[in-house]
């Protein structure tokens, strides 16, 4: 203490101006932090760095894999993203097609696109109702809950689950359309078309949101490429890719559909994004429902091999199929398959390497949350505190996603 | 005998809000909000029982605060979140003929020339509302800092720079009110029969945009921003301490309500004695649900937006008041 | 690719607040509600839907498809009086439906019932005669159960009609 005293007297009362520096640990147990712990390093309101601590809803899901047959692998391929479970399990099933060189029939990739658009509404509005929590908008949140189990409601029609689908199987899908399936999407397009206009009327256009989010956490064209964004993250930075329309799968190459890119890259235009998704989806939706073939929902190779009794029962009473007895534990051939689909928040890759046995030798998978931990560091860096958690929720991150 | 029933009242009024906070917003995002508690009456005893069971609950002081301020720190924000209302006039007390006519000589307001339902008769009233209501976010910065915690931090640096911007906008909304009817008394101003919203809109609604910011209503919540800065200057408090920091604010908005709806809205006018009051207290109560229904509209702002809006718009817009109120001042 | 408008008059700020809370009052004024009132009211689910599963033991012929699809090792064969019947364990079923799928002779069903409690672990595990039985819980509540079933209706969401 005297010393201290000393110093100041020496130097002539001379006071050293501090800066407010200092740590501030988020999460993991903190309301706008998720499954992880953000570590920042604040200057004043400024963020100087942000340490990222991911990891903790880490599932093993890859090496899991290796110790699991195909088909086991279904469920727990979908629990990374419980909330894009078709996507996750279309993106599985294609490149475990393409290892058994399967045909699908026409019906059942449109039922697939189906699912999966349904599947993309429901996660966008999951997404844009945690980013409305995050800065506080309390009507977002339940707002995009609520609408969302409309469409959850239909998932569950058509698969028999709500978010755990486990609808797609290697050759087809398990389920067949009814009409009353697709009576309930007509009135939930034109529901969801109603409410979109009252959610533009109270969080799009609601100049608070747009103060919150217009030019905060900007990504650059080249940034957007160089960090390896994806979906709807990317294309609000004016690049104009999405795998729907750059490698088609499912029914894609047959539906008509415009993918909303947008230039400014804040998370103002990461929202419209995803707004005009929905509304590109519900176009696609309708388009399936009128131009969807006739014919099986499940390969031939497949089909042949259920019992005629059970065909009876079940495809032509209640038009579901039945697995026959080969998916119990099948073994593919020797050869690897590369697949990879636009999940609902982004590009989707699978990697399945099979040794000839009922189980994968490799699978590897990327997701898309995955590869926003570095979009996130990098575009929190030189924002203010209260723009990180606008930041995190603009990118739509899910951390299980991202843990695998 | 004066004091406890203002207590009860205001009691009442603190449950009669935050439920009406609740079942607002659950109105407007799809649900029911508060429910079983009783469901006749539209859950409204699940507040008393919330505040039971955070009564009940243990108190943790934390180790490495200020014991004494940690303590001392929400109840000195209730109390002074409460003084104002003696300063507020809910009502007139007629000369005869009501069951608080007794009473007459014992509250007249001699420079209003009124006896009123106030228990400190003062003709600075205003003056007295605004130094007594500007202590509490000193308090809140001063609990901030004795809880030891960095979210506090944060949460008392945002109120203390939050606080040079609205309170600035309170006083010179309230004095150009002043200005504009010669007086700082509250009963004065109300026994003019104008009520200021008409004579001064300005003045009105800066006042209300200086009463959201000033009590952390939405979207000006940056202070106790739940999702950046867990609850603000009260992270660290639980059981019967949150109630106190939880209600502070909440009953700091209802004397502001009170203020609004007697210098802007005419207060007990036309009415007198108790139907006056109960009259004053619904337009209050109006105030009240309308702050707390913008929960249910808006996002919070930055920090650095607040402020911007702050001083760049509504500042100007305060000074414009002013020059109203001088020019008004002429014809009243 | 678009852009969005980036300068807007004072005016046209004003009007989208009062936009903002407009439609918070329209919804004030007209709420749509979508919360199910759970123990008073209890959804029927749609036919199909992957709930609880339960076992025809009759019908089953052991030839043990159902464990062998198993994803999460819920279901196992036991072998009961020289026959092999599966059991389950639902602190480990994932509800995929495989086994309900895969099973030749249609011995399996899947049931409606999703809500169900249990006080312990051991009372996960169904042996062949606990799982051969209809199971369904009703939730304990003094008064009837009103029984409802999700629609979708163009303007409210989802409203629940009453189930006959």
């Amino acid at each position: 203490m005297t010393e201290e005293v000393e110093k100041i007297l020496k130097g002539g009362l001379e006071v050293e101006i501090v800066p407010v520096e200092g740590e501030l640990n988020v999460g993991p147990q903190h309301p706008g932090s998720g499954h992880m712990r953000i570590f920042v390093r604040l200057n004043g309101d400024i963020i100087e760095d942000v340490d990222l601590d991911v990891g903790y809803v880490h599932r093993s899901v890859e090496k899991l894999s290796e110790n699991r047959n195909y088909i086991h692998l279904i469920p727990l391929i979908e629990r990374p993203a419980i909330l894009d479970s078709i996507h996750m399990n279309m993106a599985y099933i294609m490149a475990v097609e393409k290892i058994l060189n399967v045909d699908v029939p026409p019906r059942a990739l449109y039922l697939r696109s189906f699912a999966a658009e349904v599947n993309r509404i429901a996660s966008h509005l999951y997404g844009m109702g945690i980013f409305g929590v995050f800065m506080g908008h309390s009507t977002a949140f339940m707002w995009g809950f609520g609408d969302r189990e409309v469409w959850v409601e239909i998932l569950q029609a058509l698969t028999g689950a709500r978010v755990t689908n486990s609808y797609i199987l290697p050759g087809g899908v398990r389920r067949d359309i009814t009409p009353v399936i697709m009576e309930m999407t007509e009135k939930a397009i034109k529901y969801t078309r109603r409410k979109l206009n009252d959610w533009k009327g109270i969080f799009v256009n609601n100049p608070n949101i747009k103060a919150r989010t217009q030019n905060v956490g900007v990504m650059t064209k080249e940034n957007a490429i160089r960090w390896g964004a994806v979906g709807p993250n990317l294309r609000a930075s004016g690049v104009a890719f999405d795998v729907r329309k750059a490698e088609p799968y499912a029914a894609y190459d047959k539906l008509d559909f415009e993918i909303p890119v947008y230039k400014e890259g804040d998370a103002y235009a990461r929202t419209l994004v995803r707004i005009e998704e929905i509304e590109q989806s519900m176009k696609m939706l309708e388009q399936i429902m009128r131009e969807i073939p006739q014919g099986n929902i499940l390969s031939d190779r497949f089909f042949k091999q259920i019992p005629p009794i059970r065909l009876k029962k079940w495809w032509e009473g209640q038009h579901r199929i039945v697995m026959p007895g080969y998916y119990a534990s099948f073994r593919p051939p020797k050869g690897e398959a590369f697949a990879r689909v636009e999940a609902g928040r982004g590009e989707l890759a699978f990697y399945v390497i099979s040794d000839g046995t009922a189980k994968p030798y490799r699978l590897r998978m990327i997701t898309p949350s995955y590869r926003l931990i570095k979009v996130f560091r990098e575009l929190a860096k030189g924002s203010r505190y209260a723009d990180l958690v606008t930041i995190y929720g603009s990118l739509d991150y899910f951390p299980p996603e991202a843990d695998r | 005998m004066i004091v406890f029933p203002g207590l009860i009242f205001s009691l009442i009024t603190l449950l009669t809000a935050i439920w009406a906070e609740r079942k607002i917003a659950a109105k407007i995002q799809m649900r029911f909000g508060p429910y079983y508690a009783s469901k006749r009456i539209g859950g409204y005893f699940q507040l008393i029982a919330d505040a039971i069971k955070f009564g009940l609950a243990e108190i943790i002081v934390p180790s490495n605060s200020i014991r004494e301020f940690f303590i001392l720190g929400p109840i000195l924000i209730t109390a002074f979140a409460f003084l104002p209302m003696a300063f507020i006039p809910v009502s007139q007390i007629p000369s005869s003929g009501s069951i608080t006519s007794p009473y007459y000589r014992f509250f007249f307001d001699k420079f209003a020339g009124i006896s009123l339902y106030q228990p400190i008769i003062t003709p600075y009233s205003l003056l007295f509302i605004i130094a007594v209501a500007s202590v509490v976010p000193i308090l809140t910065v001063m609990t901030a800092w004795a809880s030891n915690n960095r979210f506090s931090l944060i949460s008392a640096i945002r109120e203390g720079i939050l606080t040079v911007a609205y309170d600035t906008l309170i006083i010179i909304a309230l004095i150009s009110m002043g200005i504009e009817y010669h007086t700082l008394d509250i009963a004065s101003i109300v026994k003019t029969g104008v009520p200021g919203i008409i004579a001064n809109p300005i003045a009105a609604f800066v006042f209300f945009v200086a009463l959201l910011m000033g009590t952390a209503r939405f979207p000006f919540d940056v202070a106790e921003a739940d999702t950046e800065l867990v609850t603000g200057a009260f992270t660290e408090y639980s059981g019967l301490l949150f109630v106190l920091s939880m209600a502070g604010p909440y009953l700091l908005t209802f004397v502001y309500s009170l203020v609004f709806a007697t210098v802007f809205l005419g207060g007990w006018l036309p009415l007198m004695g108790i139907p006056g009051a109960i009259l004053t207290v619904i337009k209050a109560l109006i105030i009240l649900f309308f702050s707390v229904f913008m929960r249910s509209v808006y996002g919070r702002y930055r920090i650095d937006q607040i402020l911007r809006g702050g001083w760049k718009y509504f500042f100007p817009a305060a000074l414009l008041a002013l020059i109203i109120g001088m020019i008004g001042g002429i014809f009243l | 690719m678009k852009e969005y408008p980036k300068k807007e008059n004072p005016f046209k700020l004003l009007g989208q607040h009062l936009e903002a809370i407009g439609t918070g009052l329209k919804y004030l004024v007209k709420p749509t509600r979508i919360t199910l009132m759970y123990p008073e009211e209890s959804m029927v689910l749609p036919t199909g839907y992957r709930g609880m599963i339960r076992l025809y033991k009759d019908v089953c012929i052991g030839c043990t498809l159902c464990a062998m699809v198993c994803p999460a090792d819920a279901m196992k064969m036991v072998t009961e009086e020289g026959k092999k019947l599966p059991m389950i364990n639902y602190g480990r079923c994932v509800f995929c439906g495989f086994c309900v799928d895969i099973c030749p002779v249609d011995a399996l069903k899947e049931t409606g019932v999703h809500d169900a409690a249990f006080t312990n672990r051991r009372e996960l595990i169904f042996d062949p005669d606990k799982f051969s039985q209809d199971f369904d819980q009703p939730p304990t509540m003094d008064k009837p159960v009103r029984k409802v079933r999700a629609k979708i209706d163009e303007k409210k969401g989802i409203v629940y009609e009453p189930d006959d």
